[in-house]
């Protein structure tokens, strides 16, 4: 079930793309709305960090492209953001949070700028958004696994962009973090931005998300939470694997879902 | 000449490329690439030797430039065997520095009948005959021409990091990031790569590849364990370089040898003290908080 938008701000054509000539991705091909909240929801190894990478040119695709904003990326990158996963950097780093959500802010200034006031202020404006002010000279070697994804989160902020794209935000924070991610998600599709969440936990995933991609090496379905989280589609994405049917079921019990 | 001008001309050249590598060192070792500044430094001999047999001169342009292509071939080299080839990082570094280096070493002694160099002043270096080769005299004060060479190389390196810290800061930090909002990461991985081949070339006729190395990462790691802010960290690893320079010539004299092996020993002693002392991430502060 893939279902197909007019007026798309994310179009992925046909793409392809391989880690040492073994296939990743078949053949994915789809298009998203602007102002939605979307998870791309998968099991392990389904390649939906891969996903998102080859969609922002981090990897090159063997086929394939794609378009935001109906432009080519590189003629758009600043409008959009990329919130890696937490653990792609060395938190050890001799930098404040400050200093990282300042990052997002590079672009608006250029090869030899320097950050200025204006800059300075939406950071923290963009602390603020995700409850972290309090800590914008903290060194980020000191915040808890929580503080450090909001730091992260933040720095796209700072950025402005209309286009984001998260590498498991979820995965591994405390409660507070988790409201406050999903509250901005909310609060961003709200004024019209697009937020795509990589995302493995399918029990929280109907809660999180209003559009979902369901991802398995090849794209099972695209849509709207309502017409693809059903019996057939899960069990296309997850294979045989009869835990997650199991739980699968349980969720299913407990949700009014859609039959 | 006048003793007292011999101690600080040693000194002041010490203390420059200390901390023109120092500054360069700082970003390598956060950059979990330490040992390719080390690769670097020896696998610039290829292109001085034959950059040197070109033009006969060891402070030419064009020993400058024949280095730092070499510097930035290694890195390219580097690149290739680890993500092209599949060679593990610190393999494809062993591998390229080496194999360069040798040929370099060949090179030299193949043509040691014309060429006024060798392995030995390679290596070592003679910081102790700075004093003796002036390069000009400005009001009555004779100037060796390692001092002016060595500034402009302090100058070069501290406006390239003053200028462009920000694009350093972020690709050391997150190359990803940096990738997806557009940032050109290559650019700034060549860019510090020159500047670090720059470095080697111009330090290693006056103190050897040997120091270069130590310079490129004893000052930095020591800065490192010392705070956890990054400008603090470039301007504490360039103290330890100075004060290692300054120790370390006064520790040759008192013991009446190798000035380049005393500032490396001195790099290790103050390494060592941050190492045990330091307030947040020293031994004993660490045996002590837990």
């Amino acid at each position: 079930m893939i279902k197909r938008v007019d007026n798309s701000i994310l179009e992925v054509h046909d793409l392809t793309v391989s880690y040492h000539n073994k296939p990743v991705l078949w053949n994915i091909d789809f298009d998203l709305p602007s102002g939605i909240v979307a998870g791309i929801i998968g099991p392990n190894g389904a390649g939906k960090s891969t996903l998102i990478k080859s969609i922002m040119g981090l990897i090159s695709p063997d086929q394939g492209y794609t378009k935001i904003f109906g432009q080519p990326l590189n003629e758009i990158r600043s409008r959009v953001s990329y919130v890696p996963q937490r653990e792609s950097v060395d938190w050890d780093f001799p930098a404040s949070a400050m200093d990282v959500v300042l990052m997002g802010r590079y672009s608006e200034r250029g090869f030899w700028g320097r950050y200025n006031d204006e800059d300075r202020k939406i950071a923290k404006q963009s602390l603020e958004q995700v409850d972290m002010l309090p800590f914008a000279n903290r060194q980020i070697s000191q915040l808890s696994g929580g503080q450090q994804q909001r730091v992260f989160l933040a720095r796209a902020l700072a950025q402005q962009a209309d286009i984001y794209f998260m590498d498991e935000p979820f995965a591994g924070v405390d409660a507070a973090t988790e409201a406050s991610i999903l509250n901005l998600l909310r609060e961003m599709s709200h004024s019209g931005k697009t937020m795509i969440v990589v995302h493995h936990d399918l029990q929280s995933a109907y809660d999180y998300f209003d559009w979902m991609i369901l991802l398995n090496r090849r794209l099972i379905a695209v849509g709207p939470k309502a017409d693809v989280f059903t019996d057939e589609l899960i069990q296309e994405t997850y294979g045989g694997n009869l835990s997650i049917l199991a739980t699968l079921g349980n969720i299913m019990q407990q949700k009014d879902y859609p039959k | 000449m006048d003793f007292w001008f011999n101690d600080f001309w040693i000194i002041l050249c010490g203390s420059l490329v200390a901390m023109s590598c120092a500054i360069l060192g700082c970003f390598l070792i956060l950059r979990k690439m330490a040992m390719v500044g080390d690769a670097i430094s020896h696998s610039v001999l290829p292109g001085i030797v034959v950059a040197f047999f070109l033009s006969g001169s060891l402070s030419s342009w064009t020993v400058m430039l024949g280095a730092t292509s070499l510097g930035l071939l290694t890195t390219f080299i580097i690149e290739m065997l680890n993500k092209r080839g599949g060679v593990q990082a610190d393999a494809a570094i062993g591998l390229t520095f080496t194999f360069l280096f040798a040929v370099g070493v060949i090179l030299i002694a193949a043509n040691s009948g014309n060429l006024h160099i060798d392995q030995d002043c390679v290596l070592h270096g003679e910081i102790a005959y700075i004093p003796l080769d002036i390069g000009t005299t400005i009001a009555g004060i004779e100037i060796p021409r390692q001092a002016i060479i060595l500034s402009v190389l302090f100058f070069v390196i501290s406006t390239l990091v003053y200028l462009g810290y920000r694009g350093l800061f972020l690709t050391t930090f997150d190359p990803e990031y940096a990738d997806a909002i557009g940032v050109k990461t290559t650019t700034w991985h060549y860019l510090l790569m020159a500047a670090v081949s720059l470095a080697t070339v111009v330090s290693f006729e006056s103190v050897g590849a040997i120091l270069v190395v130590a310079f490129l990462i004893v000052p930095a790691a020591t800065a490192y364990l010392l705070t956890d802010h990054f400008p603090s960290m470039l301007l504490l690893s360039c103290v330890v370089g100075i004060l290692s320079s300054f120790t370390g010539y006064y520790l040759a004299v008192y013991l009446d040898g190798s000035i380049a092996g005393a500032i490396s020993t001195m790099m290790g002693v103050f390494f060592s003290l941050a190492f045990l002392f330091a307030p947040k991430h020293g031994y004993l502060a660490k045996r002590l908080s837990t």
